[in-house]
């Protein structure tokens, strides 16, 4: 797609269509560079109650399309009846959010360089490690920018391109990232081998059903209970009598199974029953703007 | 200077050790050819059920949440569920809540479906990502096109023929979540009614999801790697979960070794003690 295909699609009029996109970039930029000073320069008390406005109007708007009911045909005949008069609006806040979402964005990035610019025009302490994170930032927002551009065909896709790319996102990112996370998995070992001591009745039940979901769960429970146990796999004949029965229910990952459905899934129930009440909660404090902080 | 007891060396063992000891047992199941079969837990089963009721030409939503840091379960995941969905020569797009899940299923999908002539635009199409996931859902119910507007090509919707005069999300036949975060929870409480959400977690995600198992607003699930495995197996292909089950397997056993080894060091040091009082 060339840019005049992705500028087209703004819909703006045929005769001097370059001028108008221009306009647009423009006047968006200096709308909202315009509204920062803007912003900045009201009292706190002002600011305060902008923000407390801004946040109430906006909870209530996705509340009362929530539970609005849908039919408003009553009131207004032109309508869809399967939907209420606010959710047409719920499209255009997507994109509100989306530009919120990419002016956070930009703020970050800002503060993020200006901080390791500054540690390293002013020479601080292990300032080699912010030249680092600028040269892959800029390394990788060069590359990942033009990778994109080149997906929807506005500059060409050379194999050069490809090939760094590749290299930077899939050979470099993706594999420091994953190590990042698996490190994870030796502090487990770790505090599970200091801190997981019988001290109480509790704490043996509750070491004893960890062992055995952790083997019931992986193929290794298998392996035991059907290989080399030989215990009988699936479900027991209707028929069959209580040892059969019993064998066929003693299977590791039958056990582990039943832990995960029986006991788990009614503990998460009820905790999920108090995080949601707690989130209704902190919901409200937040919509009201009761939390600290939020203004 | 008392020299220590065994025990008391046991209870004071250097982490640097523990940890060279966890690397090498992972290193070397993910390399041995050992491979032990699985046993299908019932979510997979269902999991695999459920797709196997597609028809071919069907439409599913993929919402592909996973960046590099989970992908050593996710991944396998993904590319089994893509292989059972492509054999049902159904027809699938994707959406992100972040950019790098978005580069990451994208390329997945593109590698994946290269080997089987499945056509981008034609029968599978990447919708990128958008930043509120609520807010997406509830665009896509109402109106999918002004919602997605163009795909992660920069094509307009309206010029892929995957979707071609689909109006709505209620039009698609199924949704998949794969991800390590709590998505699904967005997608049971937004989503049309009747459409069935199957979901791929983390294993460490997995424990949550059983209630929403239990109430059937999930249709199956795939835990982790171990549950990549069993679809792996379910589809007669060889893929990433097993080497992955592998390794989490013999980890597992070893994690249990010492926890026994370190209960038993200190009952041995506390009778020691007793003793010597």
């Amino acid at each position: 797609m060339s840019l005049s295909h992705f500028i087209a699609q703004w819909q703006l009029p045929e005769q001097g269509r370059y001028l108008y996109a221009t306009l647009v970039v423009l006047g968006a930029s200096v709308l909202i560079l315009g509204l920062a000073p803007v912003l900045q320069s009201l009292p706190p008390r002002g600011r305060r109650a902008l923000i407390v406005t801004v946040t109430f109007l906006a909870g209530l708007f996705f509340a009362a399309e929530f539970f609005l009911p849908i039919d408003w045909t009553a009131v207004f005949p032109k309508d869809d009846p399967t939907r209420n008069f606010l959710t047409p609006a719920i499209q255009p806040a997507q994109n509100v959010l989306q530009i919120i979402g990419a002016l956070a964005l930009g703020l970050g990035t800002y503060g993020l360089v200006r901080l390791h610019l500054r540690n390293v025009v002013q020479k601080r302490t292990q300032w080699g490690y912010s030249v680092v994170l600028l040269v892959a930032f800029v390394t990788m927002a060069t590359f990942s920018i033009l990778n994109t551009l080149s997906e929807k065909q506005l500059v060409t896709k050379t194999p050069l391109l490809e090939t760094v790319f590749s290299i930077l996102f899939d050979y470099t990112l993706v594999q420091l990232d994953a190590a990042m996370f698996s490190l994870i998995a030796f502090y487990i070992f770790s505090a599970a081998y200091r801190a997981f001591r019988i001290r109480s009745v509790e704490a043996s039940i509750l070491m004893f059903t960890a062992m055995v979901v952790m083997i019931g769960v992986v193929p290794l429970g298998a392996y035991i209970s059907y290989t080399v146990l030989g215990l009988p796999q699936g479900p027991a004949p209707e028929n069959a009598d209580w040892w059969t029965r019993f064998l066929h229910s003693a299977g590791l990952p039958t056990i582990a199974h039943w832990i995960l459905t029986a006991l788990n899934a009614p503990a998460q129930r009820a905790i999920e029953f108090g995080v949601g009440i707690g989130g209704l909660a902190m919901a409200i404090r937040l919509w009201l703007s009761l939390e600290r902080g939020v203004t | 200077m008392q020299t220590q007891t065994i025990w008391q060396r046991m209870l004071s063992i250097d982490r640097r050790l523990l940890y060279l000891l966890l690397f090498v047992n992972i290193v070397v199941f993910l390399l041995a050819p050992i491979r032990m079969p699985a046993s299908i837990s019932p979510p997979v089963q269902k999991f695999y059920d459920e797709i196997e009721k597609l028809k071919p030409g069907d439409l599913v939503m993929i919402s592909s949440n996973w960046s590099a840091s989970t992908l050593a379960e996710n991944q396998p995941q993904l590319e089994a569920v893509l292989i059972h969905l492509m054999r049902k020569k159904a027809r699938f797009t994707f959406i992100s809540i972040e950019a790098q899940s978005r580069d990451i299923s994208y390329r997945l999908a593109r590698r994946v479906t290269e080997t089987t002539g499945y056509e981008y635009g034609k029968d599978w199409a990447h919708f990128g990502f958008v930043p509120n996931l609520t807010v997406a859902i509830k665009g896509m119910v109402n109106d999918l096109p002004s919602t997605i507007k163009q795909d992660v090509r920069g094509t307009p919707i309206s010029q892929l023929e995957v979707v071609k005069g689909v109006k709505s999300l209620g039009q698609y036949k199924m949704i998949i979540d794969v991800t390590p975060s709590g998505t699904v929870p967005i997608w049971i409480s937004y989503s049309p009614k009747g459409i069935p959400i199957l979901y791929c977690p983390t294993s460490v995600m997995a424990a949550e999801a059983y209630t929403y198992l239990d109430s059937g607003q999930i249709k199956g699930m795939i835990t982790g790697a171990k549950g990549a495995q069993e679809y792996e197996q379910l589809l007669h292909i060889k893929g990433l979960g097993a080497p992955f089950a592998n390794a989490i397997s013999f980890s597992h056993v070893l994690i249990i070794l010492f926890i026994l080894l370190g209960n038993l060091a200190m009952f041995m040091n506390r009778v020691q003690a007793r003793r010597e009082a």
